[in-house]
């Protein structure tokens, strides 16, 4: 464990705005996400939807080719265990210097996430300023690239926000559950 | 690597996932849960039974098993390369400084980081000596030299190729290299670089509060016109888990030049205004506008 090749005097500080390094970008869905797609599917009560009045609801999927065991109120796809739409919720972490929030948002259809956004949420105003500063900072020097636009085998990161991430995702699924 | 077993599971209050070429055979996953078990016995902070626990009741003699000597040489050098900022004595530094079980909020002298080791504590081999109640956290490495037991133990079973990931701090082994995301600090779903991974450990640290606690983003430095920025989030590259692990917090402590004069290993840290520095060697892109 001895000196590296490179001696202290190359370590090289370079504001990143060159275009040197950039890496071909090909697709692919990173986030299957937090095991929202899973878990026993529960035979929702309630069919999806607010305005339950024009929804037939309760009304047991009408021409189901009798797969015989769905009783009653099976929603349209009856093994489907989330409801379909756009969820927001908030996640807490914990950093060195206090808790922070994140926002996560997720879009839901047929049990599969098919948009995540999420949106930093300081609580601590020195922190909120500060990190806009950032975000800007990074927009104009260091790109965030989205993770599904990325092909990567893995992600190495902050477990901070990704314990708020988690935390966000496991309110959404119990808040869509049907 | 063709994935042919997964093996998930929540330890240390972490996500862990072991991906491996052939699946994991049910005895090895038993010795895995076992070790963890072992490690976190061990070195918890938060569980009353302990041994640290012990420690930080009445001080004393602790003998830990073999790997407790690597642990405690890593811990030496940093500190002395830190001039005293990373300790495994966190705790009692900031009792030193006032936020002690009274929050008298007073400190008992000024900040005097590198006494506080001698005075407190002999780590010699595996064995450690406290004298009078001390909390040892080994926060900053331990969960990396944890991966590095888990990847002994997978090795010794006789598996080539692996990924072991503890939410973020990773050792590969194999003959195909990953790609790895570095994740945005401050958003999960996206990544500011990627850096290839084979046949070593990767850790990252990152923090928002520690760069902005110290008052001192966007200031300006009077003698140099420069924005004075502080790290934000750091990544390293390294032949182990434990030494990756542990880097990667120093970086928030010392420079790079210094690490590296004791270190072999690559790196990236982002800095608060937006900038990134990295080591020439690493293999791997940073996104730019």
């Amino acid at each position: 464990m001895k000196d590296l090749e490179a001696g202290p005097a190359d370590t090289r500080t370079r504001s990143i705005t060159g275009k040197r390094m950039l890496h071909a970008l090909a697709a692919a869905s990173l986030l299957g996400v937090a095991g929202c797609a899973g878990t026993a599917p529960s035979p929702g009560s309630e069919p999806a939807g607010e305005g339950a009045s024009s929804a037939p609801a309760s009304s047991a999927a009408p021409e189901a080719p009798a797969s015989a065991e769905p009783t009653e109120a099976a929603p349209a796809a009856s093994d489907q265990a989330y409801e379909d739409g756009d969820f927001t919720q908030v996640g807490s972490y914990v950093s060195p210097g206090g808790t922070e929030e994140i926002g996560v948002t997720l879009t839901l259809e047929k049990d599969v996430v098919t948009a995540v956004t999420t949106e930093p949420m300081p609580s601590n105003p020195t922190a909120k300023l500060y990190q806009e500063r950032f975000s800007g900072g990074i927009q104009e020097e260091i790109v965030g690239k989205k993770l599904d636009e990325l092909k990567v085998d893995k992600v190495a990161g902050s477990s901070l926000t990704s314990g708020g991430f988690a935390e966000a995702t496991d309110r959404i699924k119990s808040e869509a559950k049907l | 690597m063709a994935v042919g077993g997964s093996f998930i599971f929540e330890a240390i209050g972490t996500r862990w996932q072991i991906d491996t070429a052939v699946a994991l055979e049910p005895e090895v996953r038993a010795a895995i849960a076992g070790l963890i078990e072992d490690y976190d016995a061990l070195y918890s902070r938060f569980r009353p039974d302990s041994a640290v626990a012990a420690l930080a009741a009445g001080g004393g003699r602790l003998a830990l098993p073999a790997h407790g000597a690597a642990l405690g040489r890593l811990y030496q050098k940093l500190y002395r390369l830190t001039n005293g900022s990373m300790s495994p004595l966190v705790g009692s530094v900031l009792e030193h400084q006032g936020y002690d079980a009274l929050y008298s909020f007073t400190p008992k002298g000024p900040p005097a980081p590198a006494r506080v080791w001698d005075e407190a504590l002999d780590w010699e081999g595996p064995v450690v000596t406290a004298h009078g109640p001390v909390t040892l956290d080994v926060g900053a490495a331990g969960k990396g030299q944890l991966v590095d037991l888990v990847g002994g133990l997978l090795t010794d079973a006789g598996h080539t190729e692996f990924l072991v990931d503890a939410s973020g701090d990773m050792l590969h082994t194999g003959a195909t290299a990953l790609t790895v995301g570095l994740e945005h600090p401050y958003d999960p779903a996206r990544a500011i670089g990627t850096v290839q991974l084979h046949g070593r450990a990767l850790c990252a640290s990152a923090s928002n509060r520690r760069a902005w606690g110290d008052g001192l983003h966007h200031v300006i430095d009077a003698r140099t016109g420069t924005s004075v920025s502080t790290v934000v989030a750091t990544w390293v590259l390294a032949a182990d888990t434990m030494t990756a692990d542990a880097l990667a917090t120093a970086l928030f402590l010392a420079e790079p030049e210094v690490l590296a004069a004791e270190f072999a290993f690559d790196f990236v840290q982002v800095f608060s205004d937006g900038h990134a520095r990295f080591s020439p060697t690493l293999n791997g892109a940073l996104f730019t506008p």
